[in-house]
């Protein structure tokens, strides 16, 4: 299958799950997001400019979706992915995947994404810059990233059987 | 233009990134919410703190522009300043001279100076109306602050006038206080006299001399001025009254034409006696 092909398609089968399943999981408001673990797999995978790309496009996609805030979420997961383009190393592709530098770029480029996305949305509002970093910012970093243990669990597999 | 290119390839990421960050920006700046609304203002205060913080180093091309404009600027102001305090001046005199318009019976006619002829025997005034408006010769010329002259000749629309300090010029005036008569005349200098005043009539300085009833060419009770000194030289008959005109002469614009005119029979009764 294509590659760009297959990339819109796992994207919108992300995105059904995002917006229709994950609610669900939702604690007190918070939702791991399945999309910076996607951007941070392109950007492992395929380098910094494509997850930046990627980052931008699916962006572009929830926002124009939930039709709330258009432009929040392009920006910060364009920044997501350029963060984590920054592990890219085409020689270990498959070890950074398949190991705890997996969880640590998911952690980051989440930590980006969640502080810079909180911080605009509670904008205006009277929650302190510490309160957003704590109550979304790192509680929904840390839910995104017990969730990123499942791929990284399959590519460690996947690694071992190889 | 290449070498352009290879930068652009160099840092394809950082370009990429950063065109793609500004996309989400303005997109974002499309929105307007509350926290756009936020976003705007603190970028203001932003902006607004940082050009403070630079706005100590001068910059001379701007300086250069703002001093011309401020330059034409100020002449503009002083161009403005000037006519507004030549309208004020202008206002004082023309309400001086409605007030004398109330306090005159008689008609009159306003008039503007538009020549003067000065010179140490005959000082006289062109006034901007004539025959067309009425006027004729011997009318009272006079200010809000006294007398002026008379006509003593007229165009259609223009017409001369004789002032007080002329050497030619006679008025029946008199003392105001103790209704002592003379002659008003001028000798020459600042001052105008008060002829024919015996030795031993009342007059004081600072006593005001106005016009008397006894003038066949001006109504009577029209300010002249105030005894300025009074002098008595041994063998003359007469005092030596100078009088301080109230028209100050050097400043007239704005005088008033009375359309006086003396009882024809008193005239020729006193005519025909004289004779």
């Amino acid at each position: 299958m294509n590659k760009y092909l297959r990339f819109v398609l796992i994207s919108l089968i992300l995105l059904l799950l995002q917006t229709k399943i994950l609610q669900f999981l939702s604690i007190e408001g918070v939702t791991p997001d399945l999309f910076v673990i996607w951007i941070v797999y392109i950007a492992i995978k395929n380098g910094q400019a494509p997850a930046t790309v990627a980052g931008f496009a699916i962006g572009l996609l929830l926002d124009l979706v939930t039709g709330e805030f258009v432009g929040l979420s392009a920006l910060a997961k364009t920044l997501c992915g350029f963060t984590s383009g920054y592990f890219y190393n085409v020689n270990k592709t498959p070890q950074t995947l398949g190991s705890y530098r997996f969880l640590v770029v998911v952690f980051i480029a989440s930590l980006v994404h969640n502080i810079l996305y909180f911080l605009i949305f509670t904008m205006g509002t009277e929650l302190t810059f510490s309160e957003v970093l704590i109550r979304y910012g790192v509680t929904s970093t840390l839910y995104t990233l017990a969730l990123s243990l499942l791929p990284m669990l399959v590519f460690a597999r996947k690694l071992k059987v190889t | 233009m290449q070498r352009l290119f290879f930068i652009i390839r160099l840092f394809k990421e950082y370009v990429l990134g950063a065109s793609l960050v500004l996309v989400s920006l303005l997109l974002l700046s499309l929105n307007d919410n509350s926290q756009i609304r936020q976003i705007r203002s603190m970028t203001l205060g932003f902006v607004g703190t940082l050009q403070n913080a630079v706005s100590f180093i001068p910059n001379f091309f701007a300086l250069k522009a703002e001093n011309s404009l401020l330059r034409k600027s100020n002449v503009d102001l002083m161009d403005e300043v000037n006519q507004l305090r030549e309208a004020r001046l202008e206002n004082l005199r023309l309400r001086g001279l409605l007030g004398l318009r109330e306090s005159i019976n008689y008609p009159i006619v306003a008039a503007e100076v538009v020549g003067k002829t000065s010179n140490p025997q005959r000082n006289t005034i062109t006034l901007n109306v004539g025959t067309d408006a009425g006027i004729k010769p011997n009318m009272p010329i006079v200010t809000d602050r006294g007398l002026v002259g008379r006509i003593i000749a007229t165009s259609a629309n223009y017409s001369i006038g004789q002032l007080v300090l002329n050497r030619d010029f006679r008025a029946a005036a008199k003392i105001q206080r103790s209704r002592v008569d003379g002659i008003l005349a001028w000798e020459g200098g600042q001052n105008s006299l008060l002829k024919n005043v015996a030795k031993t009539l009342d007059v004081g300085v600072g006593d005001a001399v106005v016009t008397s009833e006894y003038s066949s060419m001006f109504p009577a009770n029209i300010k002249i001025g105030v005894v300025a000194k009074v002098t008595e030289q041994p063998g003359d008959l007469f005092k030596r009254i100078e009088i301080s005109n109230s028209v100050d002469f050097s400043k007239l614009e704005e005088v008033f034409v009375i359309q006086y005119h003396p009882d024809p029979e008193r005239i020729q009764l006193e005519e025909k006696i004289l004779r």
